[in-house]
């Protein structure tokens, strides 16, 4: 079995239900996020358009912050869900430094690394994680990739715009997105300008170390 | 290049949080400069062993005992830079080989307890021959210790500045620029005027290569990859990263050259001592802001 996920952007209208139902399933703290959605405008007035793109742990077949990981606190479990472990994690940060999707983050809380797990807890019960049961027009899509019949494995034969980011990186996603551009995957595609975000003063909870 | 096109889509994040801020701070940057001399005192006391052994006498202990002192140095922050230091320990029990952290860890720890045999045996039994055989072993073991932080840096896989081959060269480099400085210092009027000479020489020429490699780095880097020029640009642009840059490359680097290549005419001690502080003091600036600005850069 080998467990991936596909977000379908046509269908993406950043309500942020999967950030949410994320935070309150996996009880994240202020400040941290293990899925959030990211908006870029494109265009100039009045001819702009809003995007937006979910972003996750890819849960990579060749995982960097696996291979970082000194302590295996970072893990693969049988069913290729990329897996950590709160209480062996030292909070060294490597994995941190070594994801090239920035999923990672220290939980103020417990000082320890911490990332999306696709719910595995919820998958061990047989249930899909709680962005997919939140999102209200299914754009989070679940399941087995090495299934030809799940819907997953379907939607992939059945679109021709089926992307990951940064392949180049040589870390084959188990993430994969349908109608993206390079302002969705490509943080390169797309300016940082202060004043235009919509929030601009974000409090972060203090972490150990000299951070 | 994408970044291209942002003229035509004037694309523009309005709602991202991004991982925050500088993971790998300056504990990291005390870490890897602390190592730096650490190791690079070993590279130099053998290479003194093999060069003028008579100059040994009365350098065996000190040089240990400054190694010893920036090795626990750099532990110190090595362990202060985790988020849960009393963890430490799961290194050694939980070992993950993959891991360039973990291999590290396991070497400089076996590192550092070889230097206190031998600062043991200097102390305790005055056995010089003992106490050279087993420089020989440290010496070979203190090349993966001070290479192992350019794996780490490898390893990070998002951070597309460090490359393996460059940052192992630098590695050593810094470990015998620092070391070579240090041994000047610390040895004071102990050594011939031709072994200061010869220090000398190693410093300016690791001085030299280390600056080549950066001006490599800063101008065909990103004729490579766009993630290295945006990375670069950091250091190419007005910000307090490029001011940084060029104090360090010209403290650590080119300050250093001129002043050997002066003392080489003049036989000033005076200079000589100076180019060895210039160098200590602007390593630790290199190094930051090599550090830094990769993770300057937005992964998402």
């Amino acid at each position: 079995m080998q467990l991936g996920f596909l977000v379908d952007l046509h269908l993406c209208m950043g309500c942020k239900g999967c950030e949410i139902a994320c935070k309150v399933e996996n009880e994240v703290p202020l400040s941290t996020w293990r899925l959030r959605v990211k908006y870029v405008d494109v265009g100039t007035f009045p001819e702009t358009k809003r995007t937006f793109t979910p972003l996750r742990c890819n849960h990579c077949e060749n995982a960097p912050c696996e291979r970082i990981c000194p302590v295996s606190a970072l893990h693969y479990i049988e069913n290729g869900i990329v897996n950590i472990d709160r209480e062996r994690c030292i909070g060294c940060a490597g994995c941190v430094m070594a994801c090239p999707y920035g999923a990672i983050y220290i939980d103020p809380e417990t000082q320890t690394a911490d990332k999306c797990t696709y719910c595995a807890h919820r998958v061990a019960s047989s249930m899909m994680p709680a962005c997919v049961v939140a999102c209200p027009v299914e754009a989070n899509i679940f399941g087995d990739l090495d299934d030809p019949t799940s819907n997953i494995s379907t939607y992939i034969q059945q679109h021709r715009d089926v992307q990951v980011r940064k392949p180049e990186k040589g870390t084959n996603p188990h993430h994969f997105y349908v109608g993206a551009g390079q302002v969705n995957l490509n943080p390169l595609a797309s300016k940082r300008e202060e004043g235009y975000s919509l929030f601009n003063k974000i409090t972060k909870l203090p972490l150990g170390g000299q951070h | 290049m994408v970044h291209e096109t942002i003229a035509a889509t004037n694309a523009v994040v309005t709602l991202d949080v991004p991982i925050p801020d500088i993971f790998w701070g300056w504990y990291v940057t005390m870490n890897m400069w602390a190592k730096s001399i650490g190791t690079g005192l070993i590279f130099m006391l053998f290479l003194l062993l093999k060069k003028s052994p008579n100059e040994m006498n009365g350098l065996r202990t000190p040089t240990l005992i400054l190694s010893f002192i920036m090795m626990n140095l750099f532990l110190l922050f090595t362990l202060a830079d985790l988020h849960q230091p009393f963890r430490m320990w799961h290194i050694f029990f939980y070992p993950h080989w993959t891991s360039a952290i973990t291999v590290g860890a396991w070497m400089a720890t076996i590192f550092v307890g070889l230097e206190s045999l031998m600062i043991a045996v200097m102390l305790l039994k005055k056995n010089t021959a003992l106490f050279d055989k087993v420089l020989f072993w440290v010496t070979l073991l203190a090349i993966p210790v001070t290479l192992y932080t350019a794996g780490i840096m490898a390893e990070a896989t998002a951070r597309e500045l460090w490359q393996m081959p460059t940052e192992a060269v630098q590695m050593i480099l810094a470990a015998t620029l620092s070391g070579s400085a240090a041994i000047i210092l610390l040895a004071g009027n102990k050594l011939s005027d031709e072994t200061k000479q010869f220090f000398g020489n190693i410093l300016g020429l690791s001085a030299l290569m280390a600056f080549i490699i950066y001006m490599s780095e800063y101008i065909f880097g990103a004729m490579k990859a766009e993630e290295v020029a945006a990375i670069l640009h950091y250091v190419k642009g007005d910000g307090e990263y490029a001011t940084m840059f060029w104090i360090g490359q010209w403290v650590a680097y080119i300050l250093p050259m001129l002043l050997i290549a002066l003392y080489r005419v003049s036989r000033s001690n005076s200079i000589l001592n100076l180019a060895a502080i210039l160098a200590i003091v602007g390593l630790w600036v290199v190094k930051h802001v090599w550090l830094v600005i990769p993770q300057l850069l937005p992964l998402s």
